[in-house]
């Protein structure tokens, strides 16, 4: 397949890379609501490149973790900044013993998000399960990502429950989004056992060590028919962007924003390598040549 | 009184419902889900779910994560 069809076979390119030249980017704060389909008040958005999840279309393409942040302030200031439309959590036991609310709702503006669940902490498919009918009981939220973690020093996940788990998600009706190893046969598998979306990781979880297969990466991109979105291990904006010029719908991130001295920034800094690497990959890069090749050409040299 | 295990801990509540424990425990209100004996409840169901005895209760919710 060429870059050419590869790029039009699910993004319609030509019309994406028509609204980014025309420049109808909605910059922070001037009518963001009227384009972002799923609010988040503050989404970076190019007219005509949206994409879908199940029946959700979505502008940006930044999914925000909600964990490790310094305090739910800079949080908050983090999530406006990012321009992210689907945030993800954890499911956890109540503290029975705390006087206060401790549950993360409370700091996030009700109604402008789609909210991911993940099932981590599982380490089998039945866990999964068990976890996944819980987040959707709370009425919140039928997406789930499924994180089925194989051992706590990796957290790579165990393909073979991720598929099981899948399998028996989809046909309970969920929107479901594995987490899985960056392996595009088991990319295929949950494809085809109804996934919603790809989510690859492009390095363990919390590592930062960025995309450790980028041959991989592009291929799962590339034969998927559901949006790819690169979840886990990517350190700074470059890892990002890197994902998004290897065709991924879209990048996951939490640790390297949350983590970073300063996460405000940094998710800013995110939002525009996700923005760049999106923008890099509808426009096709120059491919790569082993010897130099002159810019202005060796032909009317003023030295004979 | 009724001896329940309540996100593993033992515990006596003065409880006939499962309504009865949230509000118990002080979480009435919040966006809490309930777990009783591995059957997720939606929360319409709590108050005609009757508590008995030995009952394995989970209360759940969102927290940060990626």
């Amino acid at each position: 397949m060429s870059g050419q069809d590869r790029k039009s076979k699910e993004y319609g390119a030509g019309e994406a890379v028509k609204a980014f030249t025309e420049n109808k980017r909605v910059r922070s704060g001037e009518s963001a609501s009227e384009t972002a389909s799923a609010g988040g008040g503050n989404a970076a958005a190019y007219a005509g490149d949206t994409w879908r999840i199940g029946g959700l279309e979505l502008t940006s393409r930044f999914f925000l973790g909600t964990g490790l942040f310094p305090n739910p302030f800079v949080q908050t200031e983090a999530i406006r900044v990012s321009g992210a439309e689907v945030l993800t959590f954890a499911i956890r036991r109540v503290d029975l013993e705390a006087a206060e609310d401790d549950s993360i709702l409370q700091h996030i503006e009700p109604g402008a998000f789609q909210f991911l669940p993940n099932t981590s902490g599982a380490r089998t498919a039945e866990e999964a399960v068990r976890i996944a009918r819980l987040a959707r009981a709370s009425g919140l939220s039928d997406w789930i990502k499924v994180e089925i973690s194989a051992d706590e020093r990796t957290l790579l996940p165990d393909p073979i429950e991720t598929l099981r788990a899948t399998e028996i998600l989809v046909e309970e009706g969920f929107t479901v989004l594995p987490y899985i190893s960056d392996d595009p046969v088991i990319c295929r598998r949950l494809e085809a056992a109804g996934a919603a979306a790809i989510m690859p990781g492009g390095a363990p979880i919390g590592t930062g060590l960025g995309i450790l297969n980028p041959y991989h990466i592009g291929l799962i991109a590339e034969e998927a028919k559901v949006p790819v979105i690169v979840d886990a291990g990517l350190g700074t904006a470059s890892d990002a962007a890197l994902a998004m010029e290897l065709g991924a719908a879209a990048v996951l991130m939490n640790t390297p924003v949350a983590r970073a001295q300063d996460p405000v920034h940094m998710a800013l800094a995110m939002k525009l390598a996700i923005e760049a690497g999106r923008l890099a990959y509808l426009s096709g890069r120059t491919p790569k040549k082993r010897y130099a090749s002159a810019s202005s050409g060796l032909e009317s040299l003023i030295v004979e | 009184m009724t001896e329940l295990t309540v996100n593993g801990s033992k515990r006596d509540l003065e409880a006939s419902t499962i309504e009865d424990v949230v509000r118990l425990l002080g979480l009435e209100g919040r966006p809490v889900v309930a777990e009783v004996n591995g059957e997720v409840l939606t929360s319409g169901e709590w108050a005609d779910t009757a508590v008995e005895p030995g009952m394995k209760i989970e209360l759940v919710h969102f927290v940060g994560g990626g």
